[in-house]
């Protein structure tokens, strides 16, 4: 007040330049009152000059939140995680149950099998209409395919429409995602994506002026703001698409009056600044339709995945109906839920798409008959192989960063097989609740399968509940490998032949080694006992611990270590004897590894989980390639090859063949550290190698051997999974000789006691013994000359 | 270093090969559906297929094709002596593969190569197309090692032998490696 007299004060000795003293009094009277009139209106304009430039200051903050989110990335999107593509063609080895458990999971529909994504089946004949799936080397068109499947392989194999070919991809399903620490979910697309008729839906429900209106629409406004005095609350929303959005990207979801207020500003802003197409595609992509778990499913583009299966760009007319319904209540009308609700509502749009004839009153009467459609949840469900997608990221995190993963849209191709998976979870369940049985320890267990001539890694157990993501002891848990470490120290003896062969004798006798320090170590064998000497073979099949060891020391621990590195052991290994007996610790993982090279005749095989990573666009990131690299002497593996299918017909590991089929051939060792703290299984078939271990969290002792333990769940996986069988090639320079290995003899084929033992040439033995045990020296040109 | 220094006595007789066995059936290893019963006679026959199903070779004991079937059979290690041939699907990979290298998308046949790698693992045709295809690339090392990886499927057919060995010797040579070279070449000879 203060101020304002004074500014009266000063105006004064201006009016006194110009007035006569005696009207003065009059005029300053007349003056008194003009004044205070003005000064109202001052007061207000003053206000309302304030009010403008707080409302002006305010309105340039909103500016540039709208804008700054405009321009900069709109979305973080999720990288999607993919399972490797089945390939039909003949001879693919495929069961009835594995293809349609297999279709359910991309989503597909059973159908009359001639609309994309459903499938017909009849006991073992299918008819699959696939979707299609542009893949980076290539698109797989959609097709019609007829098959059979018989004996758990696919046959008559034939495309009957669309482009032919002997063998078709199907689409992979979707896995999992890395997801950004909100949570949403969405599958950018872009307008020119969206079919016409589903924009021309939205605009029709929601904002019909869309086109017209400059982000509000007073009268709508008016309408909703009656109604809300009406009702004593907020009822009704009146809102624009533009208001939608601005209300769902910039804003809390309370309904107060200031909210409303910023978002009409905004919504105007918005206008001002983006061309109604921008801000339709937008709200296209941000629009919240539907909840998994914690994930929240945003944009049409990913409701079409979530509820069809289905592009976006393929939507027949009730399918665009029932998402453009969703809008007005996600979770009241969710279709799997509710799905009574959501037929109305969809029903409900299907009235105004023929109302505002963006439909005919055939189609729509066409699109009311049809029923809701939607697939199982199955193919767009939260994460559901942990294991497998925390070894994938571990994978992934050397070639991106965290952040662009959870934000850029990747697409993740992996090579995980859900079939192999399924059998592999199973497996581990199954048999460590057999094995617990009434005994009050808690096991645990994991398990790796990897493509024996890819390393390509198909299935991965991290513990009994393959739901929970957390420790995953396929990949962290390390545990000294016992037995499974004996084929390498074989295998680095065996690459000398003019030193061991199969049948050369080793020693089963104790002794003792005492070291610098004074410490002694006094191995011995499992069962205690010693049985003189015995062939190498019987000595790495049975798994005796004595003759190992002196094999492993004559031939050194060095090269015992080196043999192992060569195979990919990581970081350093202990020099101690007891590595020959696997006092060396080793995760599943890193086991499946150095088994690769075993399971591949020497060849090096690195374990991938992930074959390509593409962006968003589907151009390729990076190509995960297959390698190889020969790390030892073919020959000398076979060999080792020969004993580990050995210990599945006459060693430790022959309680397999009570529940897999010998045609198998199985190749594979047993693991047992002391007290049965670890037990493990290592082998493999024609086509998978699988590692499996069981054991306690607490490393406390249990009563399982290898072979009582981990084999039996090696095995129960095994015989679940259809394949071939394991009958490796033979060599350049290994020969198959028939010989009495008692005697390190040669002998016929009809005796009683001949074994037929491959042998590195030159290595064979240069003795003959007759069935009744006469031995006779060959000589050896002759020999060399008859099976050369 | 091109692709221009190879001879390419390997990569024609690889060629030869791989269409030397287009036109037998696939198949060596024995197929073992879930729970066994490996038999193809289970199955019953489909009325349209033209070709001979391919069946499971159960004899695989011995070399000698013709020498009787022992009691211990079913109980021995198993082993084989040729690596499995190239299925119709397989085929058709490489096949693709082959007009996408011509065209000189090697990348991309590169992956069709992995496809058929993945049906047809243990046929030694499809890594020596993987060694030719790294080859292209220039990719000399990858292109050795895919080419030992096939030897050692070759097992006793000699013609893929020969063209393994060939293939390994132009690559060895193209790499500086001359001892090696002449080594697999005499290797080849020796066939």
């Amino acid at each position: 007040m203060t101020c304002r007299t004074e500014v009266r004060i000063r105006y004064n000795p201006a009016m006194k330049k110009s007035a006569s003293p005696r009207k003065s009094p009059k005029k300053n009277t007349r003056k008194g009152k003009s004044a205070r009139r003005p000064w109202f209106w001052r007061l207000f304009l003053r206000v309302f000059f304030i009010g403008v430039v707080l409302l002006a200051g305010w309105m340039v903050y909103l500016d540039a939140v709208v804008t700054s989110r405009f321009e900069g990335r709109r979305f973080e999107v999720p990288s999607r995680v993919y399972a490797r593509p089945l390939e039909l063609y003949d001879g693919a080895s495929v069961s009835s149950g594995a293809l349609q458990r297999e279709l359910e999971l991309s989503g597909y529909r059973a159908g009359d099998g001639s609309q994309a994504g459903t499938y017909r089946r009849n006991g073992g004949h299918f008819i699959i209409s696939t979707r299609g799936f542009l893949f980076t080397d290539g698109l797989e068109p959609r097709r019609r395919l007829s098959l059979n499947i018989y004996s758990d392989q696919v046959q008559d194999f034939r495309v009957l429409s669309g482009d032919p070919s002997p063998i078709v991809r199907l689409e992979p399903a979707q896995i999992g995602g890395i997801y950004p620490a909100h949570k949403e979910d969405r599958v950018l697309v872009q307008l020119a994506d969206v079919p016409e008729l589903f924009t021309d839906t939205l605009l029709a429900v929601e904002d019909r002026n869309f086109h017209d209106h400059v982000g509000i629409a007073p009268l709508s406004i008016g309408r909703a703001m009656l109604a809300n005095i009406q009702a004593g609350q907020i009822v009704q929303g009146g809102s624009t698409l533009t208001q939608q959005l601005v209300k769902n990207f910039f804003l809390t979801r309370d309904q107060t009056l200031l909210r409303k207020g910023n978002e009409a500003l905004m919504s105007l802003l918005l206008e001002l600044h983006y061309e109604k197409n921008d801000i339709l595609e937008t709200y296209v992509n941000e629009v919240y339709v539907g909840q998994a778990g914690t994930r929240a499913i945003h944009g049409f583009g990913l409701a079409s995945q979530f509820y069809f299966g289905e592009s976006i760009r393929d939507l027949e007319a009730d399918q665009i109906a029932l998402l453009v319904g969703l809008v007005k209540g996600p979770s009241y009308y969710n279709p799997r839920r509710h799905p009574e609700r959501a037929l109305s509502r969809r029903n409900l749009v299907i009235d105004v798409m023929a109302e505002t004839d963006l439909i005919s009153e055939q189609d729509a009467a066409r699109a009311r008959a049809q029923p809701l459609g939607v697939t199982n949840q199955a193919s767009y469900s939260e994460n559901r192989y942990p294991a497998y997608i925390d070894l994938v990221r571990r994978h992934l995190a050397r070639d991106y960063k965290q952040e662009d993963l959870q934000s850029e849209g990747l697409r993740i191709f992996t090579t995980l097989n859900p079939a192999i998976q399924y059998a592999a979870e199973f497996a581990v369940k199954d048999m460590l609740g057999r094995m617990e049985g009434s005994s009050d320890t808690t096991l645990e267990s994991a398990m790796v399968v990897t493509s024996r001539d890819s390393g390509e890694v198909l299935a991965l157990v991290g513990g009994r509940d393959p739901k929970y993501a957390g420790f995953n002891r396929a990949v962290d848990a390390s545990r000294p490998i016992g037995s499974l470490v004996k084929p390498f120290v074989y295998l680095t003896a065996l690459q000398n032949p003019d030193r061991y062969t199969l049948i050369t004798p080793v020693e089963d006798k104790g002794f003792s080694l005492v070291f610098d320090d004074g410490r002694r170590w006094e191995p011995e064998n499992y069962d205690k006992e010693q049985r003189g000497e015995v062939p190498l073979h019987k000595a790495l099949s049975h798994s005796y611990n004595l003759p190992t060891v002196r094999v492993g020391l004559d031939v050194g621990i060095d090269a015992v270590k080196s043999t192992l590195q060569g195979f990919g052991v990581p970081g350093g290994i202990s020099e101690y004897p007891s590595m020959l007996l696997g006092s060396v610790s080793m995760t599943p993982v890193t086991v499946a590894q150095i088994y690769q090279g075993l399971a591949t005749s020497g060849f090096n095989t690195p374990l991938r989980t992930i074959r390509q990573v593409t962006d968003a666009q589907g151009e390729a990131l990076s190509r995960y390639s297959l390698k190889v690299d020969q790390v030892a002497d073919p020959a000398a593996v076979h060999l080792v090859q020969y004993v580990m299918q050995e210990t599945m017909q006459e060693g430790t590991g022959r309680s397999a063949y009570r529940t897999v089929p010998r045609e198998l051939s199985l190749a594979g060792k047993t693991g047992t550290t002391d007290d049965g703290r670890d037990s493990w299984f290592a082998g493999f078939s024609g086509d998978l190698l699988a590692v499996t271990w069981v054991g306690r969290d607490d490393n406390g002792p249990t009563s399982l051997t290898g072979a009582t333990g981990a084999l039996p769940v090696w095995s129960r996986f095994m015989s679940q999974v259809p394949q071939h069988g394991f009958s490796p090639v033979v060599p350049d320079g290994v020969e198959y000789l028939w010989v009495n290995p008692g005697e390190v003899a040669l002998t016929e084929e009809h005796c009683d006691n001949a074994r037929l033992v491959p042998f590195i040439t030159g290595s064979e033995p240069d003795v003959e013994v007759s069935c009744g045990g006469n031995i006779e020296r060959r000589i050896r040109g002759w020999f060399e000359g008859l099976f050369q | 270093m091109t692709s221009n220094t190879f001879k390419y006595a390997g990569l024609l007789a690889l060629s030869l090969t791989v269409a030397g066995c287009a036109s037998g059936p696939g198949g060596g290893s024995i197929y073992v559906p879930a729970g066994g019963q490996s038999s193809p006679d289970e199955a019953p026959q489909p009325p349209q297929t033209g070709e001979p199903r391919d069946e499971p070779r159960v004899e695989r004991k011995s070399e000698q094709p013709d020498q009787p079937v022992r009691q211990t059979e079913r109980t021995a290690p198993s082993y084989q002596d040729e690596g499995d041939a190239l299925s119709p699907a397989a085929r058709s990979l490489i096949q693709r593969a082959d007009s996408l290298m011509a065209s000189g998308e090697t990348q991309a046949a590169v992956a069709q190569l992995e496809r058929a790698q993945r049906i047809a693992p243990r046929s030694a045709q499809v890594y020596f197309k993987l060694s030719q295809a790294y080859v292209a690339l220039d990719q000399l090392g990858s292109a050795e090692q895919f080419t030992l990886k096939g030897l050692s499927l070759a097992g006793s057919d000699a013609s893929l032998q020969r063209a393994g060995w060939l293939l390994l010797a132009d690559i060895r040579r193209a790499r500086g490696n001359v001892a090696g070279a002449d080594q697999a070449e005499a290797r080849a000879s020796a066939l």
